[in-house]
């Protein structure tokens, strides 16, 4: 079937008709089957780690397809895809995987056999937890790498992961797919990852029929989508689109502030949730601060050189400037700092305070007198935000609290915001244990 | 019918200033084109563009800083191409017009939610005589043919009471100028009265009054599909036709094709009977397309001499060759009382001195998972 990724290069894959998906999905139910007879946790977590490294590893044959793949699927530039993919790894090791089960599971006893509890109320009774034999992970987009940490996330918990990878670059989970098999073929054979258009209902039918779990990253309207795909009795995961917001709090330094959000703001190009879209100057000049990251976003650009945008971009990211500035000659309270007529960067500052934009590199700024103007500035976004980042201590306390009550699900300091710890709460919520069931043995 | 209630605008007193005389003399310029094709002074184009330019950046404080924030003056600009666009954008943020309101001006709006990356646009016109001159021969000469006086059915509810599209003020502006009598707009409520088109409809068979209907692709898509539904075939007489504006608005399986073809079973119309009309609130004129396209495209688009349409790259905006898309640049010396040239985010490529068009741009693709807001606020209102 024919597909073309973000950049408009097309891509062929097989066509997956129903008898070839039900065969498939067997298949790696039969090898999770045998994975978890034959491996313990521990080693699932060594084998598919070392496969996942050599995505970042340039001088890895693995690595350097990774590189060629992000380059063709996506047109980005070497630098921004090694970082990507190194900051992406840091996930992506032994350890974290490891660390990831026991911050979660207080270790892989309970995913390699029965384990005990030491509460008195639950004597006599035995646990043991596994994810489903087939977990379907539908990728309708994201920031690249996520593919792998979301196969990574299944193979943990024991499953046989079948994913539909996004159709803008798809090319990244085969990648490691085929890396996985060269590593440890038992494992390699637990997973599977093809595309096909959402109208080919063939491996929707057999996929999702035969999952015990399915698991969507995506915008509003395809998580909406796979919903109404997913029989009642099937557990749907969803992690949907939310929106990175930062503070510059009275007491923070400029330069600095500024440097860390231009950091925040070119890692990945800002496709992910966590990047911030908009930074709030509490109590301060917002400016001055857009000034400040203007210039430091022009350094970070030097750094890191975007690739050159689509033709939907450019036309929509002329528009939002177009609106600014005209809003600024206006008469109107915005300013708009941009890279000139190049689309590298973008900051507005003024304007609607809530509003942000799918434009790379663009950045809102807001002043707000204190946090509790911000509170009741984003009370229409509880429950999207994903991280609330902050420069500064004076009002932070009222600002973590703030967070929480919104439902945001991390705060942490600017310069950070676009590279969570690797057993972080995704969308608020641990990472593993949404795809465990647990089996009690009275 | 509502004919006669068409907007009587009138013209800003008299032709006085710099751009009264422009004016008038586009006025006189667009009429006498109307009425003698050949009368058109094409090697006038930049002499006109240019003084159009100058005036706006003497006049139109925003336009002007823009301008020279880009290090462009009236002096050190010798050809139309060279006038710095106004992207479709500005008109959400900003008047761009030649003089200070006055009563008689008309003010379009673009359609468009409250917040967000839809805010609506506005276009206030100094001279609504201005715009009539632009419009009413290019009509005539695109899409009824000389002389022709059919019953104008409009599908499109009339300008005023808080419906303010360039459209609704074009459909019966047509009416009035060239409708014979009972034209005007069968969506006085707001909605297409059906039963009171297909009475039209059947009294001008019956009387073999050509029938000239104007309405968005969608009202006109709901006509068919109401037809088909109940299984009726009208057939328009002789010398009809059926002008349609505004496209699919991504409504799946609403190709021209298809809407060209069931227009034919449904009211006879043969695809040269269907005219596809390429307008904006923020142009004065427009072109018009005749029959079917491929997939995705307009069918060919033609419009006046005064309006002459680019596609830029859409990153660089330099010009493109012929035939390859771009983003569409616009100059329309209809635009004389605010801006002449606009720069549009629709895409389309250009042969031959005709448009075809490929549609909106979709805007940016949503890729991550990174939240744009536009659309949760505006659900929040």
């Amino acid at each position: 079937m024919d597909g073309a990724a973000a950049s408009g290069r097309p891509f062929r894959v097989p066509r997956l008709e129903r008898v070839d998906a039900e065969t498939v999905a067997r298949e790696v139910r039969a090898a999770a089957i045998e994975a978890r007879r034959q491996l313990s946790t521990a080693e699932v977590a060594m084998a598919a780690s070392r496969a996942a490294l050599r995505l970042s590893d340039p001088e890895d044959p693995a690595g350097a397809d990774a590189l060629e793949i992000l380059a063709a699927e996506l047109s980005w530039p070497e630098p921004l895809s090694r970082e990507t993919l190194a900051g992406m790894a840091r996930g992506w090791t032994r350890e974290a995987l490891i660390s990831l089960v026991d911050r979660e599971l207080g270790g892989p006893a309970a995913l390699d056999g029965w384990t005990t509890s030491s509460s008195a109320a639950l004597a006599g009774r035995r646990r043991r937890a596994a994810g489903p034999l087939l977990l379907l992970v539908v990728h309708a987009g994201n920031v690249p790498g996520v593919t792998v940490t979301a196969a990574l996330r299944g193979l943990l918990v024991r499953s046989g992961v079948l994913c539909r990878a996004p159709g803008s670059e798809p090319g990244l989970l085969a990648c490691f797919a085929r890396a996985l098999a060269e590593e440890h073929p038992l494992l390699g054979r637990c997973l599977a990852t093809t595309w096909w258009p959402s109208m080919h209902e063939a491996p929707w039918d057999a996929w999702v029929k035969r999952s015990g779990k399915v698991v969507v990253y995506g915008g509003d309207t395809a998580v909406a989508g796979v919903r109404t795909r997913v029989p009642a009795y099937v557990d749907l995961v969803a992690y949907g689109p939310r929106l990175g917001i930062a503070a510059w709090l009275p007491d923070a330094p400029l330069e600095e502030t500024a440097t860390a959000l231009a950091r925040d703001v070119c890692a990945y190009e800002q496709q992910g949730c966590v990047s911030p879209r908009l930074v709030y100057a509490v109590g301060r000049e917002g400016r001055e601060l857009g000034e400040a990251l203007s210039r430091a976003l022009e350094r970070e650009v030097a750094r890191l050189p975007r690739p050159a945008a689509d033709v939907a971009t450019a036309v929509a990211l002329r528009s939002a400037r177009a609106e600014a500035e005209f809003a600024a000659l206006a008469g109107k309270p915005v300013h708009l700092e941009a890279s000139g007529e190049t689309a590298a960067w973008t900051v507005v500052v003024g304007g609607d305070p809530l509003r942000s934009d799918p434009l790379p590199r663009f950045v809102r700024v807001h002043a707000v007198d204190d946090v509790a103007e911000l509170e009741r500035l984003l009370a229409p976004l509880e429950g999207r935000l994903q991280s609330v980042g902050y420069a500064g201590t004076v009002g932070l306390d009222a600002l973590a609290d703030l967070a929480a009550r919104l439902g945001a699900c991390r705060v942490a300091p600017v310069g950070t915001l676009a590279w969570p710890p690797p057993d972080w709460l995704h969308d608020g919520r641990p990472q593993l244990l949404p795809l465990l069931a647990w089996t009690e043995w009275e | 019918m509502r004919s006669d209630e068409t907007p009587e605008a009138e013209a800003r007193p008299a032709d006085e200033g710099p751009f009264g005389a422009l004016g008038a003399e586009l006025r006189s310029l667009f009429r006498a084109w109307g009425d003698d094709p050949g009368s058109w002074p094409a090697e006038r184009f930049d002499e006109l563009a240019l003084r159009a330019f100058e005036l706006q950046w003497n006049t139109v404080p925003a336009y002007r800083a823009y301008c020279v924030a880009r290090g462009v003056h009236p002096s050190t600009v010798g050809d139309w191409r060279d006038i710095p666009p106004v992207p479709t954008a500005a008109f959400r943020e900003v008047d761009l017009a030649v003089a200070p309101p006055a009563e008689a001006d008309l003010v379009f709006r673009t359609s468009g939610t409250s917040r967000g990356s839809g805010r609506r646009g506005r276009h206030r016109v100094v001279d609504p005589e201005l715009y009539r001159a632009a419009l009413e021969p290019a009509f005539e000469r695109f899409v009824l043919g000389p002389g022709s006086r059919p019953l104008v059915l409009s599908l499109v509810p009339p300008f005023g009471r808080g419906r303010d599209s360039s459209l609704a003020w074009m459909c019966d502006d047509i009416a009035a100028r060239f409708g014979a009598p009972g034209s005007g707009s069968v969506a006085r409520g707001g909605e297409p009265e059906w039963a009171e088109a297909r009475a039209l409809v059947q009294r001008c068979v019956a009387d073999d009054v050509p029938v000239c209907v104007l309405g968005t692709t969608l009202a006109v898509d709901a006509w068919v599909e109401r037809l088909e539904a109940r299984g009726e075939a009208l057939r328009l007489p002789e010398g009809s036709v059926l002008m349609d504006t505004g496209g699919a608005k991504g409504r799946p399986g609403l190709r021209r094709g298809a809407i060209v073809e069931r227009l034919g079973r449904a009211l006879g119309l043969s695809p040269e009977d269907v005219v596809n009309e390429f307008g904006m609130t923020e142009l004065l004129s427009q072109r018009y397309g005749r029959g079917e396209a491929g997939v995705g495209r307009s069918p060919p688009l033609l419009g006046p001499p005064w309006l002459r349409t680019r596609a830029l790259d859409p990153v660089s905006l330099q010009p493109l060759p012929e035939g390859e898309a771009g983003v569409l640049c616009h100059l329309d010396l209809a635009n004389a009382g605010s801006v002449v040239c606009v720069l549009t985010e629709d895409m389309g490529r250009m042969r031959g001195g005709a448009l075809e068009s490929i549609g909106r741009s979709p805007g940016a693709p949503p890729r991550g998972c990174s939240l744009a807001t536009a659309e949760l606020l505006d659900t929040l209102g």
